[in-house]
């Protein structure tokens, strides 16, 4: 016989106040975003509404919007190239027994724990195209190929992923080496005794083993690449001349120096959809193929 | 059973009584530093029988100065305290325009004059002092330029805190060196480029991360490309920036940006930082306001190797000038008011002024001040601004968007991606969309 089980109500009550800190925090801001990007708005005077006049206004007519939208991408997509491979190989390298080991992990993970404008201000002086170490090191090296890094509007985006990937390669780096400790040793001498060498265990063992941990660091990776800022605006504010707009510096332009509150929420609200579109097939894929 | 249920309640009720408890209602403030968290106007300054507690943001520039300041002052009024936060010179537009989105002002704030301080007296946000300053016969205190400068809208809209005028500051010891006359029009001074340049100087110092530093150079081949009349339609959208003394203007800026005039990568390097190549020797000039005779003493330089000329725009060569100001939050009440105001003329007053000099854009805007007998270049620039008249400053005159446009024409034409008619056209097509909206 089954026994109906009883709904143990306190549990729900000890979750009262973080679901009341949730949805005042960040459920009720996300519909009032979306209810003010249908409005023109500077903040203080009278709302008047205008409908998705602001949407058809940003994604028809407004060249800085996409090309916010242009650097998002391609953010993403380095991001997921370079920050998640040079990450996995620096946890892989780190998960192994040598000396010093837990001093390279340190070394490592220390950029992630500076405040991003204090990066932005290192990366400013590094860049610096008359005394900044990039340049000075490649005049070391005997190149003359030195670049004003963050004038150029063909370098500048690159110029500041470089940045942010110096900053943000600690955090995947310490969620690839958890998930390395996960895999179990048997498999592993299971593989070797199967006669498969270093690099077929890492792929066809290690790696779908991980599978849990890769989901979880790309998905935050994306989600940070929609979300990047900091390093942005203090590196660039988003110049020269919009070559290095984001949408979140675009959303903060339009709402707090053009004080275009609803241009700036519906900005917001595009980039929810977006990392929606990008997130939920591919959480759902990876979800189905468990 | 009854009795876990009944702990699981009572256990939840103190959670949620112990977070409405921790709420103090005040907003978040962005301060670069302070010396305690600002409050909201909400809940702002108590008015606790006589005590007054008051709220001041500043640039953090002259946190040194402020805080012994606001430090004396708490001591020796009884009753008024006033708490200081700081912000640089883009931190605290957007902290003050954050701030008054979310209803949280100070009581008083720094604040330019023009498009920038007009914001707040457009919206309602500013006291009037209008009325206070007849009262207080503020005509015979401040001078009648600084406080026509602060009247936007209709109202008095701040307390003048500065009148400031731009010159060319320049290295005399580098000008000598290469046997260079201050150059009294402007093909000298394009020769006075062409040699410095020759001589691997950086002829101007300047830095385009926030716009309105090179905006400071291209301001003024407006105006010597313009005149002054046409310049003074142009900053009043009276005429077309689609002209060809704007291409001309914005031509010439261009062949600047291409014979190398300006430091490499200049437009997204820090404005703040551009005395570093001037005091370093590597450049040598730097188009800059009267606080620079503080700024040289601040850095401990030699202000025997510093001088200053009015840039040869043409016609009588005149200024680019703007005002400083304190504006008081709409919702301070009449005894705040009061404190605010006491506190502004404190920090004001003679003796400490004196004591921080370096602090203060000099002369004061009032009648009768002068600047300390070390900053030598301040009275030749006010004489000067005086004789040769002045232009309001185009990131006041402009609207943010408008200003915005400018500073991208600038970034696009020194990286070669826009023309100068393209630029001339850019900007006028920013004019026409901000007055559509």
């Amino acid at each position: 016989m089954i026994r109906n089980r009883k709904t143990d109500y306190g549990s729900y009550a000890f979750l009262l106040p973080a679901f009341i800190v949730y949805f005042s925090v960040i459920v009720i801001p996300v519909f009032y975003s979306f209810y003010v990007s249908l409005f023109k708005w500077n903040g203080i005077a009278e709302m008047e509404y205008v409908g998705l006049k602001n949407y058809r206004n940003l994604i028809l007519s407004d060249p800085v919007f996409l090309t916010s939208v242009k650097n998002n991408m391609i953010w993403i997509f380095l991001t997921l190239i370079f920050t998640v491979s040079i990450s996995l190989g620096l946890a892989v390298m780190l998960n192994n027994n040598f000396r010093g080991r837990t001093f390279f992990r340190g070394l490592f993970y220390f950029p992630c724990v500076l405040a991003p404008i204090a990066v932005s201000i290192i990366w400013r002086w590094m860049y610096n195209p008359v005394i900044g170490f990039v340049n000075e090191f490649a005049r070391a090296l005997g190149s003359e190929w030195t670049q004003t890094w963050l004038s150029n509007p063909k370098t500048a985006l690159y110029a500041i992923f470089v940045a942010s990937l110096w900053q943000g390669i600690g955090q995947p780096m310490i969620l690839f080496l958890a998930g390395l400790q996960t895999v179990p040793e048997e498999v592993l001498e299971a593989a070797i005794i199967d006669g498969a060498g270093k690099v077929r265990r890492f792929f066809l063992v290690t790696v779908p083993l991980m599978r849990e941990t890769f989901i979880v660091v790309i998905a935050t990776l994306i989600i940070a690449s929609m979300k990047v800022f900091d390093i942005v605006y203090g590196l660039t504010g988003g110049g020269p001349n919009n070559s290095t707009q984001m949408l979140s510096t675009y959303m903060y332009i339009q709402t707090f120096m053009y004080n275009n509150v609803g241009t700036g929420a519906t900005i917001s609200c595009i980039m929810v959809i977006i990392m929606l579109i990008v997130i939920i097939p591919y959480i759902s894929f990876t979800a189905k193929e468990d | 059973m009854k009795i876990r249920k009944l702990v699981a309640v009572v256990l939840s009720a103190v959670m949620l009584l112990s977070f409405a408890g921790c709420g103090t209602g005040s907003a978040d403030k962005k301060a670069v530093q302070s010396n305690e968290p600002a409050k909201t106007q909400d809940k702002a300054s108590s008015v606790k029988e006589e005590s007054i507690s008051l709220t001041y943001w500043t640039l953090n520039t002259r946190q040194n100065a402020v805080d012994e300041i606001a430090k004396s002052f708490n001591e020796s009024q009884n009753g008024i305290k006033v708490t200081v936060a700081y912000y640089d010179t883009d931190g605290i537009k957007e902290a003050c325009k954050v701030a008054a989105s979310s209803n949280t002002l100070p009581n008083m704030w720094f604040n330019w004059g023009g498009s920038l301080g007009g914001f707040f007296v457009e919206n309602g946000l500013t006291y009037d002092l209008t009325d206070y300053a007849k009262e207080h016969n503020w005509d015979s205190i401040f001078n009648a330029g600084a406080l026509n400068l602060c009247k936007l809208h209709g109202q008095l809209a701040g307390y003048p805190t500065s009148y400031n005028v731009l010159d060319v500051y320049y290295r005399k010891d580098i000008f000598e060196k290469y046997n260079i006359k201050v150059p009294t029009t402007f093909e000298e001074f394009e020769a006075v480029c062409a040699t410095l340049k020759e001589n691997g100087i950086i002829p101007i110092s300047t830095a385009g991360l926030y716009g309105w530093h090179v905006m400071r150079f291209v301001e003024l081949l407006f105006e010597h490309y313009c005149g002054a009349e046409l310049h003074d339609k142009l900053n009043n959208f009276e005429e077309s920036w689609d002209n060809e003394n704007v291409v001309k203007a914005l031509a010439k800026y261009q062949e600047f940006c291409q014979k190398g005039y300006f430091p490499d990568g200049f437009i997204t390097a820090n404005p703040n930082d551009t005395h570093m190549a001037v005091f370093s020797g590597k450049a040598a000039m730097d188009i800059q306001g009267q606080w620079y005779d503080g700024t040289i003493i601040q850095n401990d330089q030699d202000m025997n190797l510093y001088g200053s000329f009015a840039f040869p725009s043409g016609g009588t060569n005149r200024l680019s000038a703007f005002v400083e100001m304190t504006q008081f939050n709409k919702n301070n009440t009449a005894e705040e008011l009061e404190a605010c105001i006491k506190f502004m003329d404190y920090y004001h007053s003679e003796e400490i002024v004196e004591q921080y000099a370096e602090y203060y854009n000099l002369p004061l805007p009032k009648i009768g001040s002068k600047a300390p007998a070390e900053y030598v270049n301040v009275p030749i620039m006010i004489e000067t601004s005086a004789k040769n008249g002045t232009f309001t400053i185009t990131d006041q005159a402009f609207p943010t968007e408008i200003a915005d446009a400018l500073f991208n024409v600038q970034a696009a034409i020194a990286n070669n991606e826009m023309t100068p008619e393209e630029g001339a056209k850019a900007i006028q097509k920013a004019v026409e969309s901000y007055h559509a909206k």
